[in-house]
């Protein structure tokens, strides 16, 4: 089945029109940018911690079999079941697996993109379990059937008076309510018995180590440690990419983690699970769901470094103005568009043009991930695959063959100039120039560069000029 | 062929080149003052704070001024403070969610950070850790390291099989943005220097 692709400008534009949600979202995202840059100048060993976070994550990558089975032989030998799933229904089945075999209706869960990626929750519900999100974010996401905005900060795209509105219709709470903190407080109250009674418990994993069979998890509410050690049996999902080869290497990433993310020096709470505690059983389940086939992508394996620290969201500008929903897709912002078309390449087609490439994601990227040169080489594969919008086609189309013709090309450059000293609005503001839609088109000059060089330089030959020479 | 063999067969085909891409030895970067003023400086941002104890004063007194609210369910873990409910008294998660004050003892303290490490070890109970309101933390000055690099060349990393670094009290900023400490774990995390 033939999906369309997400129409991720008109999206956008929808989000850019509610003045006082845009207002905040860019403010807010700004705002962890710069706390970020703040943690980074505190430490002069920053940028040797980035080459460091990138070299074991592409060493971990390029034998990530070994440090797999490593890993699985470790976490077994210490108590824990370790599962493979090749794909999301295969790991939503292991779940229900799971969960069927010792009885459990309830399941709570900390927040985990890869239980996303896999729409573990509605594949639950119809199998009669109840799932419910205990981060804040996530929860309140979950309440009101949306994916995360934000791979770290899931509802931050929301103001409190959203908020409001969702917790008096589920928590029967003050829908006028004004204060974070009364709100924060309503979920705490309202989690704690759910979290007392709950059958298992689920969370993601930011690391596992192959050295130990250790898995780590990095939050800050405290809700993946409840979801973990209240009920007899804790379930981890994580991305087969995780993988780091020594316990030594989390110093590297966890230093750089929480300071990327949200410019505080560390999570509140970081999370060691070596092996079960006792009565209990522990689960982890190795996702691949497309990495591996990742893996094998030239130009874009190394996305598969990425710490999932939504610095390249925060940066971003055109993230910060259009809201992770409008990227239509589990993963938003530049990480997503890079590595959301190796799910479905048509679905997700536009997500490469939401960007200028202008590379302040890759500037802040811990683990040295290239994302704007990989933007530009989607837009190229994406061509070449004919995964193109019809009118940016064409355009491009018109565009190529004029610029392969000098002659040709300095026709329509003297008529452009005159078309935009003479032709009404309406017949340079249309759905023919989507760049206009937003924008003022140049004022039309007097006269070209290539005649003004002409007059100029009569001795010279067109065609053969050393621009090098002056070239930076 | 299994899930199993499948991913490690098609990983094992796509993998870059194993040899372009070696493992730097591991390094120990950055500060390396491991000092009790710099733990106290860096917990106070996470949101911990230090336990206000006078010098003249039982730890339990200490404690009974930073929570003098009668009738507290205190669980004391350690042989310092005495506590009003024992550890073997909470035989599950859900007898010790009643508790009000937990005070544990923690295996080190990490300057960098402001964290702590408990394990199984300290806890007995792991959800206590987080079921509890409150939380007040033993630290020997002497078992504080300088840094994320030389926290985990501690044994307790390698061996514990639940092991958290708790960096001040729980703490979410998920509605607009507002930093609220106490989320869903603890409410407030206190920490008292006390050599063992």
């Amino acid at each position: 089945m033939k999906e369309k692709p997400i129409n991720h400008a008109g999206a956008a534009a929808t989000f850019i029109a509610d003045k006082p949600h845009l207002d905040f979202h860019d403010a807010r995202l700004w705002d962890m940018r710069q706390k970020r840059d703040a943690q980074m100048h505190l430490l002069p060993e920053w940028q040797e911690l980035r080459s460091r976070a990138s070299a074991i994550k592409e060493h971990a990558l390029a034998n990530l079999a070994d440090y797999l089975e490593e890993f699985e032989r470790n976490a077994k030998r210490n108590g824990i079941h370790v599962h493979w799933a090749a794909d999301g229904t295969e790991h939503n089945r292991i779940v229900a697996e799971i969960l069927a075999a010792r009885g459990a209706r309830t399941l709570i869960k900390s927040k985990s993109m890869v239980t996303e990626e896999c729409d573990l929750r509605s594949y639950l519900a119809a199998r009669g379990v109840t799932v419910t999100e205990t981060d804040l974010g996530e929860r309140i996401q979950q309440l009101d059937d949306q994916l995360p905005s934000h791979i770290v900060v899931p509802s931050v795209h929301k103001l409190t008076e959203d908020v409001a509105r969702i917790f008096a219709r589920h928590y029967g709470t003050d829908p006028n309510a004004d204060d974070p903190h009364q709100l924060a407080e309503a979920q705490r109250l309202a989690a704690r018995p759910v979290i007392l009674h709950a059958d298992a418990g689920m969370t993601g994993g930011n690391f596992f180590v192959a050295e130990t069979g250790t898995f780590v998890v990095c939050t800050n509410e405290g809700n993946a440690d409840l979801s973990a050690t209240v009920p007899g049996v804790h379930i981890a999902t994580i991305g087969i990419e995780r993988v780091v080869p020594r316990m030594a290497d989390l110093g590297v990433f966890i230093r750089l983690l929480s300071r990327s993310a949200l410019g505080s020096p560390i999570t509140q709470y970081t999370s060691h699970f070596r092996g079960p505690q006792d009565g209990s059983e522990m689960h982890v389940i190795l996702v691949d769901n497309g990495r591996s086939a990742r893996l094998g992508m030239d130009d874009f394996w190394t996305s598969l470094k990425c710490i999932r620290c939504g610095a390249c969201m925060n940066t971003c500008p055109v993230y910060r103005r259009s809201g992770g929903l409008s990227y239509g897709a589990v993963y938003s912002g530049p990480i997503g568009a890079i590595i959301d078309p190796t799910f479905n390449e048509r679905k997700y087609s536009t997500l490469p043009y939401a960007s200028t490439l202008n590379g302040s994601c890759t500037n802040v990227c811990p683990v040295k991930i290239n994302i704007h040169e990989q933007l530009f080489k989607w837009r190229q594969v994406l061509v070449e695959h004919h995964q193109m919008p019809f009118v940016k086609r064409e355009i491009m189309h018109m565009a190529g063959k004029l610029m392969g013709q000098p002659k040709l090309y300095r026709a329509a450059i003297a008529g452009t100039e005159t078309a935009l000293g003479t032709l009404p609005r309406f017949a340079l503001y249309n759905w023919l120039n989507p760049w206009g839609k937003n924008r003022e088109l140049p004022e039309p000059v007097t006269e070209t560069f290539h005649s003004w060089y002409r007059r100029n330089r009569p001795a010279a030959k067109p065609g053969k000029l050393d621009i090098a020479e002056n070239t930076p | 062929m299994s899930a199993r063999d499948t991913i490690l067969a098609t990983l094992r085909r796509n993998s870059p080149d194993p040899a372009a891409h070696p493992l730097p030895e591991p390094a120990l970067l950055g500060e390396s003052d491991a000092s009790p003023e710099r733990f106290t400086t860096n917990l106070i941002p996470m949101g911990g704070t230090m336990l206000d104890r006078r010098p003249d004063e039982t730890l339990d007194q200490a404690i009974a001024r930073r929570f003098p609210k009668p009738g507290l369910m205190i669980c004391s873990l350690v042989p310092e403070a005495t506590g009003t409910v024992q550890i073997e008294d909470l035989p599950t998660p859900q007898a010790a969610e009643p508790v009000d004050v937990t005070i544990v003892r923690a295996a080190f303290g990490i300057a960098e950070t402001g964290s702590i490490f408990l394990s199984e070890a300290q806890l007995h109970l792991n959800a206590l850790a987080h079921l509890t309101q409150h939380m007040v933390v033993l630290l020997d000055p002497a078992q504080i390291t300088a840094n994320m690099h030389t926290a985990y060349l501690r044994p307790e990393l390698h061996t514990a099989r639940y092991g958290v670094l708790m960096s001040g009290p729980s703490a979410t900023a998920d509605i607009q943005g507002v930093l609220i400490r106490g989320a869903q774990g603890v409410r407030s995390l206190s920490v008292c220097f006390t050599p063992r």
